[in-house]
């Protein structure tokens, strides 16, 4: 019998915690916030993060952030397939590149509402603003303003006793110093400058300083076949003269900062994005500099234009919506949260973070907030997004360059057959 | 007739009576299955006839699938010239990886099958490969060694040679996969390993005693005596063959390039599904591959009774 009492006290007993848990439980849902924050980006972009997380825990009890973080590759199917799944996280890191696409597809919570009790826009620039709006309405806030910049290794030029490029120099101009430096380097394998052709940020600003563009406002292209022809014969012609990486060489090159060619030591220029030069700088021995990507010319339109380098977004499901507008709002108005970020994303938009972020900046942040202040007024408007199919098209630019560079076909028959290709991808979507 | 109904009525009734114990019986055997036929039916059919029904669907994961009926497969078999491409190089992967991985799986089982000292620790070290050739850290490994100054190249060098950047050229980055696969013959070789243990030495001394040389009794006795074994790899690695993805996703940084010398299926069929969100022609794509090896095994099955030999 003491036995059987003393299951029957235990269960009793158990009983009771059940109860207590169970009527505890709403009280601590009340003011228990969980938020799911998910984001692109290196090991440094992941320190800055978690730590303006922690400080709005701190300032904001109840609140817990859970931060998931990917390299951009594997980002993006991650999200779609969270969204499929109806289980996106509140805060999510968006492109400028994919906001049309998952906000017209319903996974983005329009911000208007709050704006601007829960989301203070007022020192962002109205252009900053408009780029983050898809038909008419915000779905992203802006982390960083950032542009197209050639960055370049200052210890290669000095060593080899050439003049460092400068934002004036025109397309010809940079074909002679890449061949140069190909030539006073000596080294098998390394080159002057990285192939461009087949990168799309480095055709862009090629159209625009035409008049064209990569697309147009309905989405089709905004070129023709001679432009792309041109593009391919400028970089045939510097693949023969030796200025740029070889197709071999080249071929290494994957779209990320650690095998980009600057990275790997083969060459001294490299196609890239402002804020990335911390991310570069970190993987690379010499001292680097940035410049705007070769000049179309005093009659020439701008090329280059300033961009979201990434914008923040609010899940359309999530349960904790006003909570994860507020968290938003933090990052991108929060003079605290903006000293923590630094540049790492590109230099804020707010102009009062701006302001108080620029003291604390070590070199390579100043380089880079002086860079966007140099290009400003330098810069044409901001495109249309890519439509459905782009993704596919940066891909195309890359192979038709591989079959001109391994002897494949001729420069003609590439741009006949980009055409073709393309917009045969931008017909399915 | 009548006859026929009370024996099925019989064994009707038998069943009734018995089905008692039956169920009780078959109750605890399923509740041991349990946990392999949850996994199996929600992780593995389930999904499997989902994607099914998706490859007759558009679905960009963000809205709903939209029935297409036929077009998927339609546009596979009409104007895909990406679907062409990637099965050729799948092709001649399987066609050059198999074998090769098998006859170099087969020449070191021979070795260690006569019997030298330490043979527990070769087989391990020779198995390494197997464990870890699937894994990115390998991919990776492989990059670096088949670059153009890669540590290949700098051997090929003492000898004069100035070799290619093997995995960045199209010419040769294939070639640098197959080597790779074939450096995983680990579990094929365990395998023969185990299959030349099973023949009988009495046979060789006979051989030996009749005057057949060793090429003679590898041909005549060896071979024949291995073949189930070599058909059990055969299938086994073909399967895998079809269905290699992360070096070929590592070595060209999932691109399939250069000028997609190594876009293999699966690569492809991940590019359209994870890449562009084509969810419904990524199913599509993927069911036409599980019908591929699925005739691949299928006839290996059938032709299997024409060069196999079962020695019972």
């Amino acid at each position: 019998m003491p036995d059987l009492s003393l299951t029957r006290r235990s269960i009793l007993k158990a009983g009771a915690s059940v109860a207590f848990a169970m009527g505890a439980a709403p009280g601590l849902a009340r003011s228990d916030v969980r938020l799911r924050m998910f984001w692109w980006g290196s090991k440094e972009r992941a320190e800055r993060t978690d730590k303006v997380n922690q400080l709005y825990q701190q300032k904001n009890p109840g609140v817990t952030i859970t931060g998931e973080t990917l390299g951009w590759t594997d980002y993006w199917p991650r999200l779609a397939t969270q969204a499929a799944g109806r289980n996106a996280p509140d805060v999510i890191q968006m492109d400028y590149r994919y906001i049309f696409e998952y906000a017209r597809r319903g996974t983005l919570l329009p911000l208007d509402t709050y704006v601007p009790k829960d989301l203070n826009l007022g020192d962002f620039s109205q252009d900053a603003i408009d780029s983050g709006k898809v038909d008419g309405k915000i779905y992203g806030v802006s982390l960083g303003l950032n542009s197209t910049a050639l960055i370049y290794d200052k210890g290669v030029f000095d060593r080899l006793g050439l003049q460092q490029p400068t934002a004036d120099m025109t397309w010809s101009q940079y074909a002679d110093l890449a061949v140069e430096i190909t030539k006073a380097a000596k080294r098998p394998g390394y080159s002057g400058i990285a192939d461009g052709a087949r990168i799309e940020p480095a055709f862009e600003v090629f159209l625009r300083q035409r008049g064209k563009a990569l697309y147009n406002d309905d989405g089709q292209l905004g070129f023709n076949e001679s432009d792309i022809g041109d593009w391919y014969v400028y970089w045939a012609d510097l693949r023969r003269r030796g200025g740029c990486a070889s197709p071999e060489v080249a071929a290494l090159e994957m779209g990320e900062i650690d095998t980009s060619l600057l990275t790997l030591g083969k060459t001294a220029m490299v196609f890239a994005h402002s804020n990335q030069l911390v991310a570069f700088q970190a993987l690379t021995k010499g001292k680097l500099g940035m410049t705007m990507y070769p000049s179309g010319g005093s009659a020439a339109k701008p090329g280059p234009y300033l961009k979201p380098s990434m914008l923040l977004s609010v899940y359309t499901r999530s349960k904790q919506a006003d909570a994860a507008v507020q968290l938003v709002d933090f990052f991108v108005s929060n003079v605290e949260a903006g000293i923590i970020l630094g540049v790492e994303r590109g230099v804020p938009a707010s102009q009062t973070v701006r302001k108080a972020v620029q003291p604390t900046l070590d070199d390579l942040g100043k380089a880079m907030a002086d860079y966007i202040s140099f290009v400003s007024d330098k810069v044409g408007p901001l495109p249309p997004p890519p439509p459905p199919g782009a993704g596919e098209i940066v891909l195309l630019l890359r192979r038709i360059n591989e079959q001109i560079g391994f002897g494949r076909i001729s420069t003609a028959e590439g741009a006949k057959q980009f055409m073709g290709e393309a917009n045969a991808i931008l017909a399915r979507g | 007739m009548t006859i026929v109904t009370s024996t099925a009525a019989s064994r009707l009734l038998r069943m009734a009576t018995h089905s008692r114990g039956w169920s009780r019986k078959g109750l605890a055997g399923y509740s041991f299955l349990l946990p392999w036929l949850v996994g199996f039916f929600g992780l593995t059919l389930g999904p499997a006839l989902a994607s099914l029904y998706l490859s007759f669907t558009d679905y960009d994961l963000l809205r709903d699938p939209r029935w297409v009926a036929l077009d998927n497969y339609a546009r596979i078999a009409s104007s895909d010239p990406k679907f062409a491409a990637s099965m050729r190089v799948t092709f001649v992967y399987v066609m050059f990886a198999v074998p090769l991985k098998l006859a170099f799986a087969l020449a070191i089982a021979m070795i260690l099958n006569r019997g030298i000292a330490g043979l527990p620790l070769y087989r391990a070290m020779f198995y390494l490969p197997s464990l870890l050739g699937a894994s990115v850290a390998i991919a990776v490994l492989w990059r670096q060694l088949f670059a153009g100054d890669g540590v290949v190249n700098q051997i090929l060098a003492q000898f004069g040679i100035h070799g290619p950047s093997w995995i960045s050229h199209p010419d040769y980055a294939l070639s640098t996969l197959v080597a790779l696969s074939i450096w995983q013959f680990g579990s094929p070789m365990i395998i023969f390993l185990a299959g030349l243990r099973q023949i009988p030495r009495e046979i060789y001394e006979a051989a030996e005693i009749d005057g057949a040389s060793k090429v003679q009794q590898f041909w005549k006795i060896t071979l024949p005596l291995l073949t189930p074994v070599v058909f059990f790899n055969a299938v086994v690695q073909t399967i895998e063959a079809f269905k290699a993805f992360t070096p070929a996703f590592i070595i060209s940084g999932g691109t399939g390039g250069p000028i997609d010398s190594t876009l293999f299926y699966t690569l492809y069929l991940y590019q359209e599904a994870f890449a562009y969100f084509r969810m419904g022609y990524a199913a599509a794509l993927a069911w036409i591959l599980v019908v591929i090896i699925a005739l691949f095994t299928a006839f290996a099955f059938l032709s299997s009774r024409y060069w196999v030999h079962y020695n019972d």
